[in-house]
């Protein structure tokens, strides 16, 4: 059943990749053609600089990372945050926004805060979670953790309150309680706007985490791998670090998007 | 048929519709229905014949006037009191398995018990390989009858249906009206069945009453002594047609293309 409802999000986000190398392989061969090797930067020229690597030069640049075993490490570093993030800021954001949806004086209370910080970008609280704590791996997980939560927050919430009147009366009448509608009917209801905002969250954890590694970037990460090689500058590193985020980012929307078919599984007409 | 005490006593009830202006939707309507009778409701749209049994249901408290149900006043919705909606209220996420067991799973009914419930109801409703089936993947009248079947199984002292069959087209109306019929052979009990269609209302029901136009009140009560069990015979024979002609005079119709 996963596995059917795997194959389409899967192929589309292949198909993508594809495209997407070969729309790069593409612009490389024009610019590494057009484009000067030689750039100022800041005090000094810059001398033979490849500004749209090709291939090749990819290629080399991947081989030796993962080698030197820094790609996967970094991989692993940012996605163990990522996932740790997602998951705090859900556990924080899906039950409550689930609780205000159903209960209206919850609402007022904590609608005007969501709002607030709602439109606040995660990374304004930046400079205030270091100082709270620290520069370890805090501020970094506490960020994606507020980002995630905000969104799915609002996510649950919208989820709850708009599950229709008519199957509330219809529990009611049939005699359910509180924990049975809340089980049976407020959480499947609720869940494809639930999934859904989790499929936000992850997004946009990715953009998050890439930059909250740039504040005092330590390795390995994939934000001190973009800092260091933008520092040198590297240009293949900076290309072939992108890339890896972009599958990254690629492979985990996959990875809701298959729970998200789950969840709405009794949407679809089977056929036959 | 339709004797015996009273499972229904409503009496001088009336509801008004608060707001700007405000809508006196029924205005003392005092009804009886006996023990196992099968009670049609019939009137002009926005008669107040939904508020009617959104009252009797416990969905909605009434203005004046009071609902016993076997001797109680009716407090808010109950199991006991048995509620098909106008509108689809088969939960889309829940298999019909689900859908049929969701009245045990609130009881407490342990899944060994719960088992039998649901295999009748399914035989009583002509679903059986269906029991896995999500209601997207059934016709608006099975999803219907799921509707009834689950109301069915805690079994309720009475039966509510508020235009079960409104939104269906002539031959799957009739065709529901069917399989309405032989689950209530089958099950007896009292039921109160609130409809536009005067032939739905005359070939199932005991007693017809008539609502008038708002504030619904009762504009007349037509006994309908067809012979049981009912059949296309039923919808053709003379008796048949002559009650239609009292109801839809009762209903105010019929008078218009005088010369």
């Amino acid at each position: 059943m996963v596995t059917a409802a795997a194959s389409a999000p899967v192929r589309r986000a292949l198909v993508a990749l594809v495209a997407l190398a070969l729309l790069y392989g593409v612009v490389s061969e024009i610019g590494s053609r057009v484009l000067p090797r030689r750039i100022w930067m800041a005090t000094h020229y810059i001398e033979d600089v490849e500004l749209t690597p090709r291939y090749a030069s990819l290629a080399e640049e991947a081989v030796f990372l993962v080698r030197a075993g820094i790609l996967q490490a970094s991989v692993l570093v940012s996605s163990g945050r990522v996932l740790a993030g997602v998951l705090l800021g859900a556990a924080v954001g899906l039950p409550l926004g689930l609780a205000m949806g159903r209960a209206a004086g919850l609402e007022s209370l904590l609608g005007p805060w969501v709002a607030f910080f709602r439109f606040t970008p995660a990374f304004a609280l930046l400079p205030l979670y270091v100082l709270w704590f620290g520069f370890g791996e805090g501020p970094r997980v506490g960020l994606i953790a507020t980002a995630v939560a905000i969104v799915t927050l609002h996510g649950a919430f919208e989820g709850a309150r708009r599950i229709p009147r008519v199957y509330l009366d219809a529990a009611a009448s049939l005699g359910a309680g509180r924990v049975l509608v809340l089980r049976r009917l407020v959480l499947p209801a609720a869940l494809p706007s639930l999934v859904s905002s989790v499929r936000i969250a992850t997004a946009l954890a990715w953009v998050t985490i890439v930059v909250a590694e740039l504040i005092k970037p330590a390795m390995p990460s994939l934000g001190y791998l973009l800092a260091l090689a933008g520092a040198y500058p590297r240009v293949p590193t900076i290309v072939v670090a992108i890339a890896t985020t972009g599958v990254l980012v690629l492979v985990s929307d996959v990875a809701v998007l298959v729970a998200y078919r789950w969840a709405t599984r009794w949407m679809r007409r089977r056929v036959g | 048929m339709g004797s015996g005490r009273a499972r229904l006593q409503v009496a001088d009830l009336a509801y008004t519709y608060e707001g700007r202006t405000p809508t006196r939707a029924l205005d003392g309507v005092t009804v009886e229905v006996g023990d196992d009778e099968f009670l049609a409701i019939v009137g002009p749209v926005g008669c107040g014949k939904t508020t009617f049994v959104r009252i009797v249901a416990g969905f909605l408290p009434p203005t004046r006037g009071t609902a016993l149900c076997d001797g109680r006043p009716v407090a808010g919705p109950s199991p006991e009191r048995g509620y098909v909606f106008q509108e689809e209220a088969i939960f889309p996420w829940m298999t019909v398995r689900q859908n049929l067991e969701f009245g045990l799973l609130a009881k407490g009914v342990p899944a060994p018990a719960r088992e039998p419930i649901v295999g009748e109801l399914l035989g009583l409703i002509g679903l059986q390989g269906y029991e896995r089936a999500y209601p997207a993947e059934l016709s608006t009248g099975m999803s219907k009858m799921v509707e009834v079947a689950r109301v069915l199984a805690t079994d309720p002292t009475l039966l509510l249906l508020d235009e079960p069959f409104g939104p269906l087209d002539a031959q799957t109306r009739a065709r529901m009206q069917e399989a309405l019929h032989a689950v209530w052979a089958h099950r007896r009990r009292t039921v109160v069945l609130v409809t536009h269609d005067v032939e739905e209302a005359l070939w199932l029901a005991d007693r017809i009453v008539v609502f008038s136009p708002r504030p619904g009140r009762v504009r007349a009560e037509v006994r309908v002594d067809l012979p049981r069990p009912r059949t296309l015979e039923t919808r053709l024979a003379p008796a048949f047609t002559a009650l239609k002609r009292v109801v839809w005079r009762e209903l105010g119709l019929g008078e218009g293309s005088r010369a």
